[in-house]
């Protein structure tokens, strides 16, 4: 997040520098992962159950005409399309913050940040692209604030300003993750030994996973690797009461995603006895190895074993413990393809800088089309009164028109028409100074 | 307009090679748009050159150098699109596009200046020539596949290495390994054809005198050799460096095969 557009609700901008619009101003408040400790954004947290209530009593605030509430588990925001007569100013959400949190507006106001107009547009379509995000790139974000959008048009607290600003959001996004790498790489250990796994197997289907020892990291493995298709689990623990829990709770992962779609594919989860795993192993494409032993469990003798009974088919050993249960030999036999927990950590972090260098060019996509966004507004703003102008005028000449018809008598339909098309000329020729001076103060103001 | 059509071919294979660049080593599937189109034009292109150049010929088998050369380059760059056609990734590009545009190069720019002069059964030399090049490019594909999945096993165990530094090809190993070992599959049946074809004519037309030339020994060689390959693929499941070596030898013997043009009495192309 880069904490240079960001402003605490404390930093007020100069007067000169607002471009909000006579129509109207936005204005954005919220907490995130960089201003805000736990504490305080799951207080302001609000659950999908009591997002409609909460938009529904911040329209109800006074000056509020449209607003919306984003809130995840990194940030909970506020956006605000606001009446000109009440001045645009943030009491109201600080009012609805302490009346509908129950909570003493000191403890919030220092962590809140404030965006208006130009900057809450800037502000939105970042996130909406995941640059504001705590893992840059991460999709999550947009599906969220999709749901928000949702729920804020059921519960009809979005209509004629945020509509088409939400959609624009979400397309920015859309050309963000098309156009940039900045979503193409995983982040974490266990997508990345995903990822690498793809890389060496390409589709995961009917590969086979052997689960060596019960660490958290390897079950998240294991459940990425199921995610991805994998269609059998071996799982081989030191106790046999263990391994055969971990297969359990395994199976009912499978029941639980088939259950969730019937076009999933099953899996079988067998136990293996740890006295026969060098006899299994074999049959593992991927091994994912967690166990508390002191000493490598895989030596390189190992790994040429396999590789013959085998016959040359790669092999995948992701080692999470430390210290390492595979002898990094093993690297070296061809076909068998080591990656120890900090090998993983080292891809991830490249992927990171990915990400990072990724973002320069989405930010670039963000500032594009925010011009382009407040070029249209600007257009839309101008557009009522150009109507009225045009408007007025026609009925000025309609009325003169009326007036000189009497004096003039009968007229032939030829000549009815060319004093027709002179006074519409003339009405035109005096109004374009005037329509063209509206369309630049508008894009001045 | 035939060596015309023939340097726009060779000018979009050139694009195509540039464009496979970005596209499969920096992850930039947007130069794929550019690639693949280019390559599909390239060809066409390149099929409308050899069929005028043989029309105007009068005869409908290339027989000159650079006409084999010419046709060899449209097989691989047939053979590339068949990849991506089925697999969707251009990464076998890297490496036959730029040999395809060479071929190309050479064929467009340097025309050959033999002839054909002796009385054959064109129809089946037409199909013993186009199935042995295609057997000839299913080999090199299939070394180059090879080459591909070398370089990527490497880059997948280098990890704390300046090497990890560098782009990774967007293909999977599983896959490159299918490519290399089916494009050697494909080749069996074209280079027993068009063996077979030209025993039979040769028999025909030159009697058992044909069975004792060098060359003729030679290619059957290369047929036993061939079909060791992938005997050995397919039973030991050969991948990496020694698949490497393996198809690097099989088109060695190639090679002393298109040389023993040369030494051979009875399969030799008379120059004027």
């Amino acid at each position: 997040m880069s904490q240079m557009t960001q402003q605490r609700l404390t930093i007020v901008k100069p007067a000169a520098e607002r471009t909000s619009s006579p129509a109207g101003t936005l204005v954005l408040i919220g907490v995130n992962h960089t201003t805000a400790p736990i504490e305080v954004r799951e207080r302001l947290s609000l659950s999908a159950s009591r997002l409609p209530d909460a938009v529904r009593t911040l329209t109800q605030q006074p000056g509020v005409r449209e607003c919306l509430i984003v809130s995840t588990c990194n940030r909970v925001e506020f956006l605000t399309w606001q009446d000109p007569e009440y001045g645009g100013g943030n009491s109201n959400l600080l009012r609805f913050l302490h009346q509908y949190y129950a909570i003493p507006a000191n403890s919030v106001e220092p962590h809140l940040y404030e965006f208006r107009d130009r900057e809450a547009i800037r502000h939105l379509f970042r996130v909406a692209s995941s640059l504001d995000s705590m893992v840059v790139g991460e999709p999550q974000i947009l599906g969220q604030v999709k749901e928000a959008y949702t729920c804020a048009r059921e519960a009809g607290t979005v209509a004629g300003y945020l509509d088409p600003l939400l959609q624009r959001a979400f397309s920015v996004a859309k050309r963000v993750r098309s156009e940039t790498q900045i979503g193409s790489s995983s982040v974490s250990i266990a997508s990345v030994a995903v990822e690498l796994a793809r890389k060496i197997f390409g589709s995961l289907q009917g590969k086979t996973v052997l689960l060596v020892g019960a660490g958290k990291m390897s079950d998240l493995a294991a459940r990425h690797l199921l995610q991805q298709g994998a269609t059998s689990i071996l799982v081989a623990n030191r106790t046999q009461e263990r391994a055969a829990l971990i297969a359990g709770q395994i199976s009912d992962q499978v029941s639980a995603q088939i259950a969730a779609n019937p076009n999933a594919l099953g899996c079988s989860v067998e136990v293996v006895a740890f006295e026969q795993l060098y006899q299994e192993a074999a049959r593992a494409d991927i091994v994912v190895t967690s166990t508390g032993a002191q000493a490598h469990i895989f030596h390189r003798a190992h790994g040429q074993a396999f590789m013959e009974r085998r016959r040359n088919r790669p092999m995948f050993f992701i080692d999470i413990a430390v210290p390492r249960d595979v002898d990094p030999a093993i690297n070296e036999v061809e076909g068998c393809f080591v990656y120890d927990i900090d090998d993983l950590q080292q891809v991830a972090a490249a992927h990171l800088a990915d990400r990072s260098r990724e973002s320069m060019a989405a930010e670039k996509i963000v500032a594009a089309e925010l011009d382009k966004y407040q070029e249209h507004l600007e257009i839309r703003e101008a557009v009522p009164a150009i109507v009225t102008l045009q408007q007025n005028a026609e009925a000025v000449r309609q009325a003169e028109l009326a007036r000189a018809a009497k004096r003039l008598g009968e007229l032939t339909p030829e000549q009815q028409s060319a004093i027709d098309a002179l006074t519409k000329s003339l009405t035109a020729k005096l109004l374009h100074p005037q329509i063209v001076d509206l369309r630049k103060k508008s894009e001045e103001r | 307009m035939t060596l015309l059509w023939l340097r726009l071919a060779v000018l979009l294979y050139g694009v195509a090679a540039l464009a496979v660049l970005p596209a499969a080593l920096y992850n930039r599937p947007r130069w794929s748009q550019f690639a693949v189109p280019a390559a599909v034009g390239a060809a066409g292109l390149h099929f409308v050159s050899l069929a005028e150049m043989l029309n105007a010929a009068h005869r409908r088998m290339p027989v000159e150098a650079h006409e084999v050369q010419s046709v060899l380059a449209l097989i691989l760059a047939l053979l590339f699109l068949a990849v991506y056609w089925r697999y969707r990734s251009v990464s076998l590009g890297i490496f036959v596009l730029p040999i395809v545009f060479l071929m190309a190069v050479l064929a467009a720019f340097r025309p050959g200046q033999e002839s054909f002069s002796q009385p054959v059964h064109t129809g089946w030399v037409i199909l013993h020539i186009v199935l042995l090049l295609a057997a000839y490019g299913g080999l090199i594909v299939s070394l180059l596949a090879s080459v591909l999945y070398l370089i990527q096993e490497r880059r997948l165990k280098t990890k704390r290495s300046r090497l990890h530094r560098l782009p990774v090809i967007d293909m999977p190993l599983e896959t490159i390994d299918q490519i290399a070992l089916k494009t050697l599959l494909f080749g069996l049946p074209c280079m027993t054809g068009g063996l077979l074809i030209g025993a039979l004519m040769a028999q025909a037309d030159y009697g058992v005198r044909y069975f004792a030339d060098p060359k003729i020994l030679l290619t059957f060689g290369l047929w036993i050799a061939y079909v060791a390959s992938i005997f050995i693929r397919r039973s030991s499941g050969l991948r990496g460096r020694r698949a490497v070596y393996l198809s690097s030898l099989v088109v060695l013997v190639v090679l002393f095969v298109w040389a023993a043009n040369q030494f051979s009495v009875v399969h030799k192309f008379p120059t004027p």
